[in-house]
């Protein structure tokens, strides 16, 4: 049974987190971030600033 | 307001990701000094480049211990000088600019890469390393010869740059 955010009254908020946690979601966002910053790190730093002829003025 | 545990943590995190790329570009600017092409240069007239002490005879001059600058006048379709012969481990200033229409100037493979527009000085200082051979082409579709207009980057040693120095011939 699901329920949204403003379906449960401020009473029982605070259990609401044990009962939604939708870790796949949370893991899935993990590797997209990871992709990310692996992707900068490649494009700026090795790719970009490894080439010759970095323009310096 | 509600938020859920997780909902804080990928927000965090994307804040995180914002802050890591303009940290990188920053880290660029002030570590390894990369620089964007400016329009600093004063304007110039373009239809009378043989009048102008610096691109009337393109060339590549010394200005300082190891500091080198190459005027370099981009047409239909070429660059002139070409091959532009540098010394190694130099710094090189590249003054470039067009008699025509707008080109590119673009050193393959590398990040030295600007527009030159007729009128306009586009100043590009580069660290040149060992000896070598680039090639410069125009990115910018100029005419029916942009295909084929291209030009030459030539790093050489303190010998043969010295070598060259007296006559202006290869």
């Amino acid at each position: 049974m699901s329920r949204t955010e403003t379906a449960g009254a401020p009473t029982d908020d605070a259990g609401g987190d044990e009962e939604f946690d939708p870790v796949g979601t949370l893991a899935l966002i993990a590797v997209y971030f990871a992709i990310l910053v692996l992707a900068w790190v490649y494009i700026y730093y090795i790719e970009f600033l490894g080439r010759d002829l970095v323009v310096v003025g | 307001m509600h938020i859920h545990a997780y909902e804080k943590i990928w927000l965090a995190l994307s804040i995180v990701l914002i802050l890591f790329l303009l940290g990188s570009v920053t880290y660029g600017a002030v570590g390894p000094g990369v620089a964007m092409v400016a329009d600093s240069e004063a304007q110039i007239d373009a239809n009378a480049l043989d009048e102008d002490d610096r691109f009337a005879e393109p060339r590549v001059e010394q200005v300082g211990e190891n500091e080198y600058e190459a005027y370099v006048v981009a047409y239909q379709f070429g660059f002139d000088p070409s091959p532009i012969v540098v010394p190694e481990d130099s710094t090189v200033t590249l003054q470039i600019t067009s008699r025509d229409v707008i080109h590119g100037f673009e050193v393959a493979g590398t990040n030295a890469n600007t527009m030159a527009v007729p009128g306009e000085v586009a100043e590009v200082t580069v660290e040149v390393g060992e000896p070598q051979e680039y090639g410069i082409v125009c990115n910018e579709y100029c005419g029916a010869g942009h295909h084929g207009m291209e030009g030459k980057l030539h790093v050489v040693t303190e010998e043969e740059f010295e070598s060259e120095d007296g006559g202006d011939s290869e």
